[in-house]
Formats: structure tokens, sequence, C-alpha cells
């Protein structure tokens, strides 16, 4: 079963590649039927009991193997939930694209990567299918050209990076226990001596924290997300970022377990609460970046590193309260951010821009577009009823009752840096007045807007019975050595604070109704047009009449000066250092003749003075 | 508040409500603007009778007209007593919206306001003082009590005949017409 | 017990709203004899809402109407998940973490409904309103923490009933540290006078009530007096205890006590809301960016400094 998943996810993505140059319809329904399949399949595994089953005896000497557990059953059907999503938007939105068969190959090779990267049993095919997803992934991002290629090129030097320090660990650690089974390696990791412990999550942490971008590492992500395609951008954002978290978790609870990870050190020095605090930078400076971007994608890049800073921050905490809180922010960080990206796609497909000064009033043409994103957003910032508000109490309560109000307050900090960009982001792009260029802007066809519906009353439904998610959370936390968690169909509960959503929810429509029905039973209103709006008696300026640039201009004054990226700044640095160095280099190669020849000569005597005086006979 | 007042409340809470919370949006057209500061201030303090100042005409249903109106402030008089929300009442402000006042032969400057809006109340003068600010707007209370303030009502029935002379004034308004023009006339 | 949260989820928001009114009557009384005029009637706001609710204003949209309701339900359903006196019908669910956020739907309602208004000065006014929000809620957050911290709880209502078996936070000793910082950013929270950027008439027409007439601007004026009696009551309930009286004293229990802690409670919010009133009647306007630096400098520096006395202790 394992492998069959495997199997059909790299077969469709060959087959629907050469079906695309027969007819690009019948490739459309393929790839989603693939997915569909592969959904199915993986559903159809819900709470297997862990097997093991190699796939490729004897690789170099070495069995490759899959695996299941119930921690990779969830990121598993995860991925393949939102790739059928994925794939249904990217119909319309491909369309009259060039090269769109090999958009689909790579996408349908991303996502096939990813399902391996969930499903391996052993560490080398684990950095077989991590090569896959990366390399495709390079491929996507720079799929656009023009402005993406530098930003793929960054992606792929520091993914470089961490593929090799992955590659180290790998090697350290086969050639240390003879053995990369994750099952084998947990028993004979408890053994080893701290110090190399903490180099082996060392170097995975690189190689996670370079895909999870965790703050040093975060560089490549930003341009990254807002010059791909946007359908692979939701996957980017929603998926492949969030593989560094399953690493993450894997590595640090499943191969090494949980008494060796929390015993690194001890108080502030120990190694998860530095790994902690490095969340906590990561969830409030890009946070606040965010609210200062321009570009509409952009800002749901900085988003999505400070959303991971949540994730990362509930990972490496170390309670089980904080790991079902991770773990819950990144299935719901799935579904809102690739809704945002969708939506935000679909926005710069009929408008032509993502300038976020540029766009406006697009709510009277694209209602149920706006209805969707604000429910995107609203998950985003956690507003309750949505799911993100239940992950992130979570976290919260954890932080706080487990005695560390600072990360706390960096965690509840960085909610306002996205209650501010997120607001910016839905008045900017649908309030105001609609200029006079996108009056004639239409609505979007079916298949572009039924995954966000999908994934909005995903995100509202989540939100009113979180416990359908938690249960299944639930099951990872206890199966990694966490006691269960009390989850009720509302939420949790527990003696130290509960929260019922289905409280706030009864309260909420009661008083709902109440104030409707007030509202309606007082005078009616007329319905006026948007130019009749007040100016003071002066005629309404026709065509663009809206506040959109520098939204939060008084803010950003003052915080500008103290968000600039100076690690950005310092890799700069490194790479102008770089380049220094191999110019000095190059020089040598002066492409004349009589150098090189000048450069043997010297050689030469150089070698033969030393013979001369290494012989002294 | 004595029994009387409250009976009246319980009969007619829009009439009451009406008369004693004046949202006034000032149009400072001219040199009378120089009264209002007093009447809201320590002196007279307008704010004890439920008379308030807004910021907008959507907030307000008390318009006044204070001075002479020119032929280019008429513009944003007409538009901001369109703006404002159905009960509201207009009370003009000195001898110039009257008659002209001193303006009255001057090429650039109305000399009877009502022609194009509904005017409820004058309150005469070169300048009138805050007392007879609120000698106006107590004889405002009585005009609502007695319903005869209802220039509101009056604009929209006779609006075609208002707009006419509107745009006798300008040609083309740079608005549609707020209701419909043919119809009401008949009725 | 059971007749006790009926009637805590019946009354606690009908208190609210009616105080939220009667602060609102009260400030402008108490601003005109600071400003030596007579001034309204207390119940002038009353007598507004009643006229407001009968005029006829102009809608902008769906969107327009909706996120005002929104705004008005989420500030009620707020005032179900604070302790009103010893009415507290909600409040063991969730705490203080929930209501961090439930204080969101409110302006977020408004900011909504008045971006469908189309007109710049909304825009304006909600930026600034943000901008201010973010001012204010650092110091706010490190408050919070601070106190559920001390009392290792995330319950609002746990944090009031500790205060009436141990004394007012206010005047214990590590807790007076944030509460003094609580105390310089009131007057942000409820948005008077030195920091009523959001609404500032002259400046923007009054901001994000631009566009709104009749029974929008009466909606948003309940909104706008239940938020003042929100941002006091949270101060009230965390500070100065609830329902409790100093000292020996204990209220009695049954159906007078309940009637009696909301009294106190009542008059605690009331004395709290008349220091903010005269502040905001003595001060001119700041600009937003001059509140935002107030706001980050001093009070942010008190509550930073209480957070880490409390987190040492």
């Amino acid at each position: 079963m394992l492998e069959a998943i495997l199997v059909v996810a790299f077969g469709g993505a060959l087959v629907s590649y050469f079906l695309g140059r027969w007819t690009s319809r019948i490739r459309d329904y393929f790839a989603l039927g693939v997915w569909i399949a592969i959904l199915g399949m993986t559903s159809y595994l819900h709470q297997i009991e862990p097997k093991i089953s190699t796939f490729y005896p004897g690789f170099l000497g070495y069995d490759l193997s899959l695996r299941i557990t119930s921690l990779s059953w969830l990121f598993a059907v995860t991925v393949a939930a939102v790739s059928v999503l994925v794939i249904i938007y990217s119909f319309r939105y491909i369309k009259g694209h060039e090269k769109r068969n090999l958009f689909y190959f790579l996408l349908l090779l991303v996502n096939g990567g990813m399902m391996g990267i969930t499903l391996s049993g052993d560490l080398l095919s684990f950095y077989i299918f991590w090569e896959i997803a990366s390399w495709s992934t390079f491929l996507l991002i720079s799929f656009n050209r023009g402005k993406a290629l530098p930003a793929g090129l960054r992606y792929v030097v520091m993914s470089v990076i961490g593929s090799a320090a992955m590659l180290v660990a790998t090697l350290s650690l086969y050639s240390s226990y003879g053995t990369l089974a994750l099952s084998d390696l947990s028993t004979h990791l408890a053994t080893a001596g701290g110090g190399y412990v903490i180099f082996i999550f060392l170097l995975f942490f690189v190689s996670f924290g370079v895909k999870n971008a965790i703050v040093p590492f975060h560089t490549w992500l930003p341009p990254a997300h807002s010059e791909a395609p946007a359908p692979f951008s939701a996957v980017l954002s929603g998926l492949l970022v969030k593989m560094g978290t399953y690493g993450l978790i894997l590595i640090f609870y499943l191969i090494a377990g949980m008494k060796i990870f929390l015993g690194l050190g001890t108080g502030i020095w120990s190694f998860h609460y530095i790994i902690s605090a490095l969340a906590g930078v990561t969830i409030v400076v890009p946070s606040f970046i965010a609210v200062l971007q321009d570009d509409a994608k952009k800002t749901l890049a900085w988003s999505t590193v400070g959303q991971a800073g949540y994730i990362v921050l509930g990972v490496s905490f170390g309670t089980g309260l904080a790991l079902a809180a991770g773990i819950f922010h990144f299935l719901n960080h799935a579904m809102f951010k690739s809704l945002l990206f969708m939506s935000i796609g679909t926005v710069e497909r009929k408008t032509s821009t993502r300038d976020l000064n540029e766009l406006g009033g697009l709510v009277k043409r694209t209602p149920v577009l706006f209805v969707v994103t604000l429910v995107g957003a609203a998950g985003l910032i956690g507003i309750p009823l949505t799911n993100g508000f239940f992950s992130k109490w979570m976290l919260y309560k954890t932080l706080i009752l487990e005695g560390n109000p600072f990360l706390a307050f960096a965690a509840l900090v960085g909610t306002w840096g996205t209650v501010l960009y997120s607001y910016r982001l839905i008045h900017n792009v649908f309030f105001g007045q609609l200029p006079e260029k996108y009056r004639d802007v239409t609505r979007t066809s079916f298949s572009t807007y039924l995954p966000m519906v999908i994934l909005s009353i995903a995100i509202v439904f989540f939100g009113v019975f979180p416990g359908f998610l938690l249960g299944e959370i639930n099951v990872v936390t206890t199966s990694l050595g966490f006691t269960p968690l009390d989850v009720q169909l509302w939420g949790i509960s527990s003696d130290s604070g509960t929260v019922n959503t289905l409280n706030i929810l009864a309260a909420l429509a009661v008083v709902g109704v109440m104030v409707w029905y007030l509202f309606r039973s007082s005078a009616e209103t007329t319905e006026v047009s948007q130019e009749d709006s007040y100016t003071a008696g002066a005629p309404v300026p026709q065509g663009r009449f809206t506040y959109t640039a520098d939204f939060y201009r008084p803010l950003e004054k003052i915080i500008r000066p103290y968000l600039k990226d100076r690690i950005e700044d310092f890799y700069g640095m490194l790479v102008g250092f770089v380049g220094v160095l191999s110019d000095t280099v190059r020089r040598i190669y002066t492409g004349y003749v009589g150098t090189y020849v000048a450069y043997i000569l010297a050689l030469l005597a150089a070698v033969l003075l030393v013979q001369l005086g290494w012989k002294p006979w | 508040m004595d029994r009387r007042q409250l009976i009246k409340w319980l009969k007619e809470p829009l009439k009451m409500s009406n008369k004693y919370s004046l949202h006034v949006v000032y149009f400072c057209t001219g040199c009378g603007i120089i009264e209002i500061p007093p009447s809201i201030t320590a002196r007279w303090d307008a704010e004890r009778f439920g008379v308030k100042p807004v910021a907008t005409p959507r907030q307000a249903n008390l318009f006044l007209i204070t001075g002479y109106v020119s032929l280019k402030t008429l513009k944003p008089i007409i538009r901001t007593y369109e703006q404002m929300p159905a009960p509201k009442y207009t009370v003009a402000f000195g001898s110039c919206p009257i008659d002209g006042g001193m303006y009255w032969d001057s090429y650039n400057t109305i000399n009877h306001l009502d022609k194009y809006i509904p005017i409820d109340g004058y309150i005469a003068g070169c300048m009138p003082r805050p007392e007879a600010v609120f000698a106006g707007i107590t004889h405002l209370w009585t005009l609502i009590d007695e319903g005869k303030a209802d220039g509101y009502k009056k604009y929209r029935r006779n609006y075609s005949q208002y707009r006419s002379n509107q745009e006798r004034l300008y040609g083309e308004l740079g608005w549609p017409p707020r209701f419909e023009t043919e119809g009401l006339e008949n009725e | 017990m059971v007749g006790m949260k009926i009637a805590g989820i019946i009354f606690s928001p009908i208190i609210g709203v009616i105080t939220g009114l009667l602060l609102t009557g009260a400030a402008r009384k108490m601003v005109a004899r600071v400003e030596w005029r007579y001034g309204p009637p207390i119940l002038q706001p009353v007598i507004d809402l009643i006229k407001l609710f009968f005029q006829r204003p102009p809608s902008h949209g769906k969107t327009f109407d909706y996120g005002l309701i929104a705004s008005l339900a989420g500030s009620i359903v707020l005032v179900l998940f604070l302790p009103v006196g010893r009415l507290c019908p909600l409040s063991e669910g969730g705490g203080l973490l929930l209501i961090t956020y439930l204080i969101l739907i409110g302006p977020l309602g408004m900011a909504l409904s008045g971006g469908e208004g189309a007109n710049p000065y909304v825009s304006i006014g909600i930026s600034r309103k943000l901008i201010l929000s973010l001012g204010y809620e650092v110091t706010l957050l490190l408050i919070l923490l601070s106190v559920m911290s001390e009392y290792d709880t995330i319950s609002i209502f746990n944090v009031v009933r500790a205060q009436s078996e141990n004394g007012w936070s206010l005047f214990s000793w590590p807790l007076v540290i944030p509460g003094l910082a609580y105390l310089l950013i009131l007057p942000a929270i409820l948005g008077v006078k030195p920091f009523d950027v959001a609404s500032a008439p002259q400046e923007i027409s009054s901001g994000p009530h631009v566009e709104y007439g009749g029974k929008y601007l009466a909606l948003s004026k309940l909104e706008g007096g239940l938020s003042e009696f929100i941002g006091i009551a949270l101060f009230v309930n965390l500070f100065l205890g609830g329902w409790s009286i100093p000292g020996s004293l204990h209220l009695p229990a049954g159906v007078l006590g309940v009637f009696l802690g909301v009294l106190v409670f009542l008059a605690k919010v009331a004395f709290v809301f008349s220091l903010n009133v005269t502040v905001s009647a003595s001060f001119p306007r700041l600009r937003v960016e001059q509140a935002v630096k107030y706001l980050w400098s001093w009070p942010a520096f008190i509550g930073l400094v209480g957070l880490i006395i409390v987190s040492a202790l």
C-alpha cells in the first residue's frame, strides 16, 4: 500500500507530462484523479498499526524502507488533501501559460516527493525524497523567469547548504551505528553522549531550519514565495516549508525521544529553550516586516515565516500541549495560507498586479472572493471560531502555565503584527472606491472558487469543532510519549482553564441574531453608490478615491529603523566576500598564453628548487 | 422631567427625540459663523439643549447655514443637505440667505436660498447674537412639535422643481437625481 | 447555580450596554462641568439613540451592515466572558486569552464595515486605530501576562476570586507595577482625549464613523460605550478586585450578595471612568506617532519591569 501511493504519485507525474503533449484537458483531470486516488489511499491507512515495508532492498548494500505511523499519516493526509485542492485551483490559473506540462509535472513531483518524505522509513530514503522535492521546488520557483530566477537561485543555495548538513548528519549516524532505519536509530541514540547528540541535532536543525525558514535561515523564503506561481506558492507555504517541521518532530521526538531532547542542558541554556527563543524571534520580527510590505504576496510570504515561528515554538517547547498546538497550527496554516495565496493569486490574475498601493474596491466586483479571503485572514489572525484561534490559544496557555511569559509575550505581540497586515491586505485589495480600470473585472470560474470555498468552510468548521483534528493529534502526541490531553469535540477540558467553542458559537449566534433584529426592525435604509460619500460637499474625485498607499505610515516611521533585515545584510556581506575572493582567484586566469607559460615555468623552477634543496648530496 | 413631558415622550418618541437631540452640521458660508463658537462654548453652552456639532452630514439632523451663499458654495450646500438622513431640518442664519442681504445685487450671491433647498426657519439679523440662535432653536422645537418643520418632505415632494432650479444655475449638477422626478408630481 | 448563570447571561450584557451609555452621558456632563458649562442631561445619549433609530440613513452595501452588526455582537459576547460583579456566566471558559482575542472582533468588524464605505477618512481612522491599538496592546499584554503568571491561571474569574481572598492586586507588592502601567495606558484603551486620534472629528471627520448615520451611528455608539465599559471592567477585575470590598467586610451570599456585588463593581467602574474623563477634559489631542511613542516609552517600560519582577519572584 505504501509503495503503491508513491508509485501512483511519481508515475502520475510522468504520465501526466506525456498526456499533456497530447491533450491538456485530459491531463488536468488525470492529475486530479491521481491525487484523489492518493488521498483515498492515504485516508484508508487511518489509524493503521505502525508498519514498515522495504521497497528497495540492497540499494548500495542498504535497504530503503517506507513506514507509516500516526505522525506520518497526519502529515501525509494533509499533503494529499491540499494537493488535490491546489490541482483543482491550477486548472484555471495556469491556462494560457507556456510550459503547462512542465508545471503539472513539477507540481506532481513536488507533491510526490512530500508524500515520500512523510512516508519514508529511514533517513536515506528521507534524504532522497527530500532532494526530489527540493530540486523540483527550485524549478517551480523560477518558473516565471525574470525576477523569479534570482529568487530560485537564492533558494537553491540555502537549500543545498541544508541538504549538505543533513547528509553529513546522516552519514555520521550511519558510520556510528551502521543503520539508518528510524526505528533502530532511536534505540541507539538513547545511549549516545550529549555532545554527539547536540552535534547531530545542530546539523539537522540547520537543514530543517532552512526549509522551515527559522530566523537565521529565512532569507530565501520571501522572494521565493512571492515570485512562484500562485498555486505553487500555496503548496510551498502550506506544505513544503512545513516538511521542515515534520523533520524536526521526527528527529527530536521520534528518533531521539522526548527525554534526550528535553534533557540537553538546563534552564535558559537548554537546547530546546534556545530553539524556542529563536522561534520567538521568528514570530515577532517577520510579522512586523510583513506590515511594511507593499507586495501582497510578499506580505503573505513574511507572514509564512512568522507563522512558522508559532509552529516551531510549539514543537520545540517540549510540553504535550505545545507539541499538539504546533501540529494543530501546522494543519491550520496549511488551510488558511493556501487559501490566502490562492485568493491573492486570483486577484493578481484578474488585475495583473499585486501591488497593494494599486489595488482597491474589488469587493463590489468579486464578493465571493472577498468572503473567502476574509475567512482566511480571520483564521490567520485567530479570531475565535476560526481554527487559528484554537491552536494559538493552546500554545499561549502552555507557555504561560509553564512559566515562560516572555515567549508568550513574543507570540502575542506577533499576533498584533498579524492583525495589522491582515487588515491591510483585506482593505487595500477589496475596500475603498473601485478604481476606473477595475470596473470590468469579472467573476472567476467555478474551479477557481471551489478549493477556496472548501478551505474556508474547513477553517470555520475546525474552528468550531477543533476536537476532530485534536483527536488525531492526540494520538500522535501520545505515541511520542506525552500524556494524552482530554479532548472534547468543542475543545480541551482541563482544570487550569478550558475553552468551549460551542459556548462562543451559541453566544455569538444568539447575540448576533438579536442585534440583527434590532438593526432590521429600525428605520429602513436607502442604498447609495460609492460616489455618494462625505467629502465636505465637494464632488467625489472619479476613478481613484482611496487611501491605500503608506497605510501604516506613522507606524512605519517609528519601526522601520529597527526592522532592517541584518541577517540579510550579513548574508549579502558574505556573498560579497566570496565574490571578491573568487574574483581574486579568477585573476590568475588571464586568458593570455604567455601568463600560463610563465606560471608553468615558475612552478617548474619552484619544483626544481625544492628538489635541489631537498637533495643535499 | 415632569409628567406631561413623560407622556409626550411615550406618545411621540420620534418628535421628542428629534427636538432634544439636534446634531448640527455648520456650514460656514459667511461671517455668521463667528457667532457659533460662543454659542457652543462655555458662555452660552448649546449642549445643554442637546445641540451638538458633529463632523459629517451623515450624523446630523440640523443644517445651519451661516451667512450669505455664493454661487460656488451653493453646490456643496445642496450636496450636504442631500446627504443628511431623513428627518432633517434647515435653519438659515442672518439676513443674507433670506433675501441676499447687503449682497442683494451681487452677481455671485444667491438671493433666495429656499428656491434651492427647503428652509424650515430663518434667524434674522446681521448678525444674530447667540441669544437669537437659541430663540431660533426653541422656535424650531415648536415647529417640530406642530409638525410644521417638514422641509425634507417638501423637498421630496417637489424635487423636480428644486432640481430644475438648481440646474438652471449650474447646467449639469454632477450627480444623478436623488429621487425619481417623474410620477411624483401627479400625486 | 444554573439560575444564576441564566441570570448572568441575561443581565450582564444589559448592564454593560446601559452602563456604557450612562458613562458616555456622564462623561459629556463631566467634561461640561470642567469647562464651566452646564452640560447636557445625563440621559442625552439615550435621547440621541432614540432619534438615530428613527432616522433613514444611507447604506453602502452588505459588508457595511453586517460588519457593524458583527462588531456590536462581538462586544456584547465579550461582556459575557467578563465577570460583572458576581455575574460571570461564561468567564470560566477561555479566560484572559480568549478575551484578548474577542476584543479584536469589535474594532475589526467596524473596520470592515467602514471599509466598504469607501471614504478615505474611514481608512485613515482605521489605520490610526490599529496603530494606536498596537501601541497600548504591547503594554497591555505585558500586564496581562504579569497577572496570569502571578496568579498562575489564565482564568479571569480565578484572578478575581483570589483578590477577594488576598486583597486587591493594585495594592499588593509585585502587581502594583503592572497596575500603574495599566493606569497609564487606560486613556488610550478607552480612546479618550489625548488618544482620540482614531475618531478625531476635527481632523478626519470622526474617522470610522464618517459614513454612519441613523441606526449605523446608533449601533456604533452602543459599541463605543460597551468597549469603554469593557476596558474599565477589565481593569477593575484584574486590579481592583472585581466585586470585593476592601478590609474585613464580606458581601452576603445569595441574590442580595450578587446584587450588591454588581453595585460595588459598577461603583468602581464609575470611579475609574471619572479619573479618565478628568484626564480627557484637560489634555489636547496627541498625534498618532506621539501617542505610540508615549505608549512605548514609560508605560511599556514599567510593564516590562513588572513582568520581570513577577517572573523572577
